[in-house]
């Protein structure tokens, strides 16, 4: 069932090789992310709500592949992993269809991103740590590719700064994973089979450095974020969708899977620095974003200090916090997609991203009304305005981590006020002004180009009023994530909070 | 001693697989001498299937019960059969890629297969060679010829130059070796086999005595000239960039592969009394070896040379495997030798097809060819990838069986190092991967722009495209059906007396699941 996800995006990378016309890529890779999309929604479906107390994660598919080296093809979903892979799904599908007008070498773009696609989805259903580093290691060229290929003007830098940052993090979370399966007798690299609670506490917190390390600089968190800003500015918008919206998750995804889940002690013992670092990333996020003269510069350090939230709702570790975390993931992919859509749009038709020179996109007539209002909608959601997704989540992550860690989490409801600051900034210099006569000769956007931001604007409404739809997938998973914390004391306050 | 226990003491049928090698160097220089220049249109082919019946023919022998032969002179265990076939195999594809390299320049096809044909046996017998005359003179084989090699093309200086520096390299490194093989001759009272020799070692239990210690760093001397580990690597980046591309292929893969034999065979044997010594000495050869390798190969512009210093590093890596000396670790090491053949070898056909068609090989002039040469730009790509140990290649799995096995063993900061170079290795190769694909069209370079069109009927051409194609196929599927290739690794350490007699009883994966 799962490994679906996994063949129909390579079969479609394949078959876009294979059909010679290069027009046809376009609509090769848009069945085929469709049909994995589709899929992901069938498997949602289908996903058993109230599983039995044991086998948390469905549909399992077991191959044994390679013994020597207790490499297993090994596949599963929970709720931490399910809703990112329908994200991951509809995350492609509006990538490819991001600013596509003339887009050279569509072949190889349209291959790259279904790879990717293909990639992220193996990485969140490995049930085998060896199994995730292969496909977590391979996202690593094509997105080197996309940014060096189709990226703007410094793309050369950034490209490589993005390669050599992100095989540090392959090579930290190799190491964790070598140090976790030897020295924790295990012998395999089953996930199921591990046992951490073997492992003296100093040994479980080097480890546990190791992954913070690796999945740091993925997710990113201050101060291993420096590869970010270039890299979201530098890539296009297509591959910013999924930079942002998707590859950036499976750094918290490693996070909670393999740091909180696999180190419950170890992790507890770190918390309190955790927390630290987290909020110390949004706010660094939220103070950078305020600086920045560059609409994408402003999302990409906004996008820190939302991850940031996830980090403090992880080590807070209630079964609210861990929720929120997760909701905060599928919130921001959300969001961050859209932001980088609008901006991609606002980019293409106004050929500029300076603050200091847009201006009036409001204007019904001659500027970029709906992307305009678009981008307030989206501007809003970001900083956490209740009925829209980014709210919700916010919320959940606040309420479930204020009992363990009161001040972080104050600092960081404060920073989401800051939040709102550079959105205000951001609409107030783009959308609102007079147009400046001189150069406000737009070209026409069309609603046929903006149709995955309404789709992602409509979604993330739903969600925002309807946030059950997005958390009745995750409860599960979380409530048995923080039973093994062995918090008793915890779970109770969080039980007494209304959901 | 009558004849059927002499028989039985030469064991004949042991060589079967060297036999057939001798035999098609025969012929090929047979029928170069007998039919001219036309010859050359048969001679390769002949050699090749000739590599490829020896490769056969240790299939057949896989499950060889008696393997000592010629009165404890070689040993066909299972050990020897993998590197022999690995060193027949890198002279197969070698042989692929040297047709139409050498008809361009003029030279006599014949002659160099038959050189090459020599130097494959010298490597397949030193892969089982269990005595320090039978070593030496196999080793001997196998320089020799390779000097020869190259310096092939004699009208050109620089391939003259990479002879002579060669030469004078390997013939002291040789002459060293020798200084050690005889000091250990007269150190165990007599014994040139190299069991003997460790049990009279053992016997006297006052060991390491300094003598044996010399004769430990001189014998290392010899063997890491042939894997090029640093501070003996000093002849690669130039050698490489000097000689015949053919031949570095052959050099870099089928010469190591011999060289990394000679090293399990001949340290594991005769020196288990100093096998911390060398343990010691080894690291430091490996942690040089992957610094300086993966550091220098950084700022290097001829796509030659770059290969060089990545097969100085590549080296690196697999004395991580031979470091562990577990049974992973024996095994780790065979499988990366192996898939490292086709690696190396598919990246060096993709250097010749490029210099066959430009006539460089700078890596800046690889700039912009994703559009005149889609194969050869995949194939490039591909294999370097590889060799930087990226999923789902085959050199990911390799080395991460590597990293394994050394985490295993306890190596840490071995493997750490390995990890942290892996990194910078992925630097330098993806440098030309960006060259070729990244790189828009108006940025192409004057090779590129002047691109003959891609024809592949020209004779010798095909040969070139299969090779390039079977490498290509063993390079991108070979990580993801990998498990003939880990049996083949695992079965040949667990069949090998000498290396189940030196294995520490580490329980490995392999074992778990065995008693599961």
């Amino acid at each position: 069932m799962l490994s679906a996800l996994l063949l129909i995006p390579l079969l479609g990378a394949i078959a876009i090789f294979l059909y010679p016309k290069p027009q046809s890529s376009r609509a090769i890779a848009t069945i085929a992310s469709l049909a994995s999309f589709g899929w992901s929604l069938y498997l949602l479906k289908l996903f058993d709500l109230n599983p039995p107390e044991l086998s948390a994660v469905q549909f399992s598919e077991f191959h044994t592949w390679i013994q020597p080296l207790g490499l297993n093809y090994s596949v599963g979903v929970d709720g931490l992993s399910l809703p990112l892979l329908v994200l991951n799904g509809l995350l492609t599908l509006i990538s490819l269809y991001t600013n596509r007008k003339d887009l050279e070498r569509s072949r190889l773009h349209d291959s790259l991103i279904l790879l990717i696609n293909g990639g992220i989805a193996g990485a969140l259903m490995a049930q085998n740590l060896l199994l995730f580093i292969i496909f977590y290691e391979l996202e690593l060229i094509p997105f080197y590719l996309l940014i060096a290929i189709w990226g703007g003007e410094k793309r050369g830098y950034a490209s490589t700064k993005f390669l050599l940052y992100t095989a540090v993090s392959g090579l930290m979370v190799i190491v964790g994973f070598l140090g976790l399966v030897f020295l924790g007798d295990s012998g395999s690299f089953e996930f199921s089979d591990l046992d951490i609670n073997s492992l003296d506490l100093i040994t479980q917190i080097l480890l546990l450095t190791a992954l913070l390390i690796g999945f740091g600089i993925k997710t990113p968190l201050v101060p291993l974020h420096t590869w970010m800003p270039d890299t979201y500015v530098e890539a296009s918008p297509s591959t910013t969708v999924l930079l942002g919206g998707i590859f950036s998750k499976l750094g918290t995804y490693g996070l909670l899977r393999f740091g909180l889940q696999l180190f419950p002690v170890g992790w507890e013992t770190i918390a309190p620095g955790l927390a630290i670092i987290g909020t110390v990333s949004v706010i660094y996020g939220a103070l950078s974003a305020i600086a920045q003269r560059d609409i994408k510069r402003m999302v990409a350090y906004s996008s820190i200090g939302h991850m940031g939230y996830i980090l403090v709702a992880g080590a807070a570790g209630t079964e609210l916090s861990v929720l929120g975390a997760i909701a905060q993931m599928i919130a921001h992919g959300l969001i961050l997609a859209l932001l980088f859509f609008l901006v991609g749009i606002v980019e293409q038709t106004t050929g500029t991203r300076d603050l200091d020179v847009l201006n009036g996109l409001m204007n019904p007539i001659r500027g970029l009304p709906l992307t305009s209002a678009l981008l307030i909608l989206a501007g809003m959601a970001s900083a956490g305005i209740p009925g829209l997704v980014g709210f919700a989540a916010e919320f959940i992550v606040f309420q479930g981590s204020f009992a363990t860690f009161p001040i972080p989490t104050l600092l960081c409801i404060l920073s989401s006020g800051l939040t709102a600051v550079y959105f205000v900034i951001l609409i107030n210099r783009t959308c609102f002004g007079k147009l400046d006569n001189s150069r406000a000769y737009y070209a026409r956007v069309t609603l046929s180009e903006q149709w995955p931001a309404l789709v992602l604007t409509v979604i993330i409404l739903f969600l925002g009023i309807q946030p059950n739809f997005l958390l009745r997938w995750m409860e599960p998973t979380t409530n048995r994530i923080v039973a093994e914390l062995h918090q008793p004391a915890r779970i109770e306050i969080a039980q007494n909070l209304p959901l | 001693m009558d004849f059927t226990n002499l028989a039985a003491q030469l064991n004949a049928g042991a060589i079967l697989p060297e036999g057939i090698v001798i035999l098609t160097l025969l012929v090929v220089l047979i029928t170069d001498l007998i039919g001219g220049r036309n010859a050359s249109n048969w001679t390769p082919y002949i050699a090749i299937a000739g590599l490829l019946a020896s490769v056969g023919a240790l299939f057949l022998q896989w499950d060889i019960t008696n393997p000592v032969a010629f009165f404890g002179g070689f040993n066909s265990d299972a050990l020897s059969m993998v590197f022999r076939g690995t060193i027949s195999l890198s002279a197969a594809l070698t042989i692929l890629m040297s047709i139409t390299y050498v008809q361009e320049t003029g030279t006599a096809l014949g002659e160099f297969l038959m050189i090459l044909l020599t130097a494959t046996i010298g490597g397949m017998f030193l892969s089982g060679a269990d005595e320090l005359v039978m070593i030496f003179v196999s080793l001997e084989t196998l320089s020799i010829a390779s000097y020869l090699l190259t310096g092939y093309m004699k009208r050109d200086p620089r391939s003259n130059e990479a002879a002579l520096k060669y030469l004078l390299i390997g013939a002291s490194s040789s002459a060293v070796f020798l200084y050690g093989s005889s000091l250990l001759y007269g150190l165990s009272g007599g014994e040139t086999q190299l069991g003997e020799i460790a049990k009279s070692f053992t016997q006297n239990p006052n060991s390491p005595a300094i003598g044996l210690v010399i004769a430990l760093v001189f014998i290392i001397a010899g063997i890491a000239f042939k894997i090029s580990a640093v501070p003996f690597h000093q002849w690669t980046p130039d050698v490489y960039e000097g000689s015949p591309t053919p031949v570095v292929a052959f050099l870099s893969v089928g010469s190591k592969a011999a060289g990394f034999a000679l090293a399990i065979r001949l340290l594991v044997t005769a020196f288990p009394s100093v096998s911390e010594q060398w343990h010691f000495v080894f690291t430091a050869l490996a942690i040089f070896s992957l610094v300086l390798g993966n550091v220098v190969a950084l700022a290097q512009t001829s796509m030659k040379r770059l290969l060089a210093y990545s097969s100085i590093a590549q080296a690196g890596f697999v004395m991580i495997g031979f470091l562990a000396g577990t049974e992973a670790g024996y095994a780790s090491m065979i499988f990366y030798l192996l898939v490292y053949l086709f690696m190396n070898l598919g990246g060096f056909t993709c250097v010749i097809l490029f210099s066959l068609r430009t006539g460089t090989d700078q890596i800046s002039e690889y700039a912009g060819l994703y559009q005149k040469d889609p194969l050869l730009t995949l194939g490039l790509s591909l294999c370097l990838l590889s060799l930087g140990g990226i999923p789902p290649l085959v050199g990911f799995f390799g080395k991460i069986y590597l990293f394994w096995a050394g985490w295993q063993a306890g190596l840490y900061t071995l493997v750490l190092l390995g990890l942290i170079t892996s990194v910078v290795s992925i630097y330098y190769y993806i440098r030309v991967v960006k060259m070729m694909v990244v790189k828009e069209p108006h940025e192409m370079s004057e090779s590129v722009e002047n691109y003959p069109e891609i024809q592949w009927n020209i004779p010798g051409l095909r040969p070139l495209q299969v090779g390039l194609i079977v490498s290509l196929l063993v390079t991108s599927l070979g990580g993801i059906f990998s498990n003939p290739l880990f049996t083949l690794a695992n079965d040949a350490v667990i069949n090998t007396p000498l290396l189940q007699a030196s294995t520490p009883a580490v329980e490995s994966i392999a074992q778990l699941d065995i008693t599961d």
